[in-house]
């Protein structure tokens, strides 16, 4: 954040970083031999509404597109919001790419009506080593970084590790920074 | 590709911007007065300097022990750290360092902290009780807003010249007591030197109370910089403002001993926990809460349009 916002108390949201998105489509690629992580062929984007009649209609918007490219491609979809007040759509389909083209024409969409800086992260469930795991795409710095859960409310830092390995292995760009390894709790899928 | 953004309100960067001026010409007036006057600012400045340096490092701490607040680990309260950690990831910020919970029926929050990565964030029981899930996200992307703004480190600084004029003032005060004010003046007349050391006593009174109402401005500025801050944030300004009109009445009805102990925080709360009785806003920290539901009510009539 620069000085002057700083010494001004300015405050804008950053906008989405993209450019990174598309490695995980090539990085799922290479996965398939492997039978320790697998897709759980479910991914969600979610972002945060604005509380406007305004931002109502950007939602009616991503709920047609989602009926129409779900019929194209066989996708399920679901719109959850969470109890922290953010808004999911859940995807469901066995071809990865279907997911993150879904995903990524949500993100356009929201984007397009300039509500970019709202989005918060696009999530990819996966099975590691029998635990739930998810990849998370950090939209706003445009990295991913692991999440494993063990339990409800735990998370299991050691496989997040081993987990963020595998991905630099695939050429992943994992956020380095660990302070910014959000959990997100309450994933709905 | 059109691009919305709530993010300015160019009139608070004026305000702020007027008064951090008035500030520094205000400590170029003063540093050239103690010139004029004889007196070396150097010592004094160090030992302002000292003094900030102090409130700097321990303002976690200190504001942590006098306001007998919790420390609390993910495990003890998870829907608090899950809800500060979501704002954290939509402000693009790291999530402070301690999140802490007071045992008083008060509803209010407050953090503080030199840097985000030090920050400590704290909220009442009161407030998790009496407040629903979006009103208290409110209030925490405010605290947020404080912690990234560096509210603490700007105001800190801001206040070096308080410090120096209050300083100079007891010194003065001891002098004048003792006889003679230090030994440099003595080649002037005796007159002229007592005339001297009134002028600078005057300058230095007026200094510290120019000071304090511009720092105080400044704070209350920061204060609705914040609350903006939480609206863009949560994208949802009245869920701040209802919590604020909670907040302010259950405040100023429920009484409670424990306000006394609140009292040294006082600048980092959401709504100050001592109410100064109907004195000038000029001399308040905070702006008054109807006129920051006003604002975040504008807030609200932006959104709806969509800019």
């Amino acid at each position: 954040m620069g000085l002057l916002s700083v010494l001004f108390g300015r405050s804008k949201l950053r906008k989405p970083n993209r450019e990174q998105f598309f490695s995980i489509v090539t990085a799922e690629s290479s996965l398939r031999g492997r039978t320790d992580l697998r897709t759980t062929e479910k991914a969600g984007i979610v972002f945060n509404p604005v509380e406007s009649t305004f931002f109502e209609s950007l939602d009616s918007e991503i709920r047609d597109l989602l009926r129409i490219s779900s019929d194209a491609t066989g996708t399920r979809y679901e719109v959850v919001d969470d109890s922290h007040g953010t808004r999911w759509v859940v995807l469901d389909d066995r071809d990865f790419e279907d997911l993150v083209s879904i995903i990524h024409l949500v993100g356009e969409t929201i984007t397009d009506h300039g509500f970019g800086d709202r989005m918060l992260a696009a999530v990819f469930g996966f099975d590691y080593e029998g635990k739930k795991a998810y990849w998370i795409y950090s939209i706003k710095r445009g990295s991913f970084y692991p999440l494993v859960l063990s339990g409800d409310n735990e998370r299991d830092n050691a496989a997040e590790m081993r987990l963020a390995a595998v991905m630099e292995e695939d050429r992943i760009p994992v956020e380095r920074d660990l302070t910014r390894w959000y959990a997100l709790w309450g994933i709905p899928f | 590709m059109r691009q919305r953004s709530y993010g300015r309100d160019t009139e608070l960067t004026l305000r702020m911007f007027f008064t951090m001026f008035m500030l520094g010409l205000l400590y170029v007036a003063f540093i050239g007065l103690l010139f004029w006057a004889g007196i070396n600012p150097i010592v004094i400045g160090i030992f302002a300097v000292v003094m900030v340096l102090f409130q700097y490092f321990g303002s976690d701490k200190l504001v942590l022990a006098t306001t007998r607040a919790k420390v609390v680990t993910p495990q003890e309260e998870p829907a608090l750290h899950a809800t500060v950690e979501r704002l954290a990831a939509m402000a693009d910020m790291p999530k402070p360092k301690k999140i802490a919970v007071m045992e008083t029926h008060v509803p209010n929050a407050f953090a503080t902290g030199r840097n985000p990565k030090n920050s400590v964030i704290a909220v009442t029981r009161g407030l998790l009780a009496h407040l629903d899930e979006r009103e208290v996200e409110a209030v925490l992307a405010h605290e947020l807003a404080h912690v990234k703004n560096r509210d603490v480190m700007v105001l800190t600084w801001a206040s070096i010249i308080v410090i120096m004029a209050g300083f100079l003032m007891q010194m003065l005060f001891w002098m004048s007591l003792f006889g003679g004010i230090g030994g440099g003046n003595r080649d002037r007349g005796g007159g002229n030197a007592f005339m001297i050391m009134l002028a600078v006593y005057a300058g230095t009174i007026a200094v510290y109370f120019l000071s304090q109402v511009l720092i105080l401005a400044l704070s209350r500025y920061r204060e609705l910089a914040a609350d903006r801050a939480s609206a863009i944030v949560t994208g949802a300004p009245m869920q701040l403002a209802s919590a604020l009109s909670k907040i302010s009445n259950e405040m100023y009805c429920i009484p409670e001993k424990d306000m006394r102990q609140v009292e040294h925080a006082n600048a980092f709360f959401i709504i100050p926990a001592l109410k100064s009785d109907g004195v000038a806003s000029l001399f308040s920290s905070h702006p008054k809460v109807d006129k920051r539901i006003e604002r975040l009510q504008a807030m609200q009539r932006e959104m709806e349009r969509g800019l």
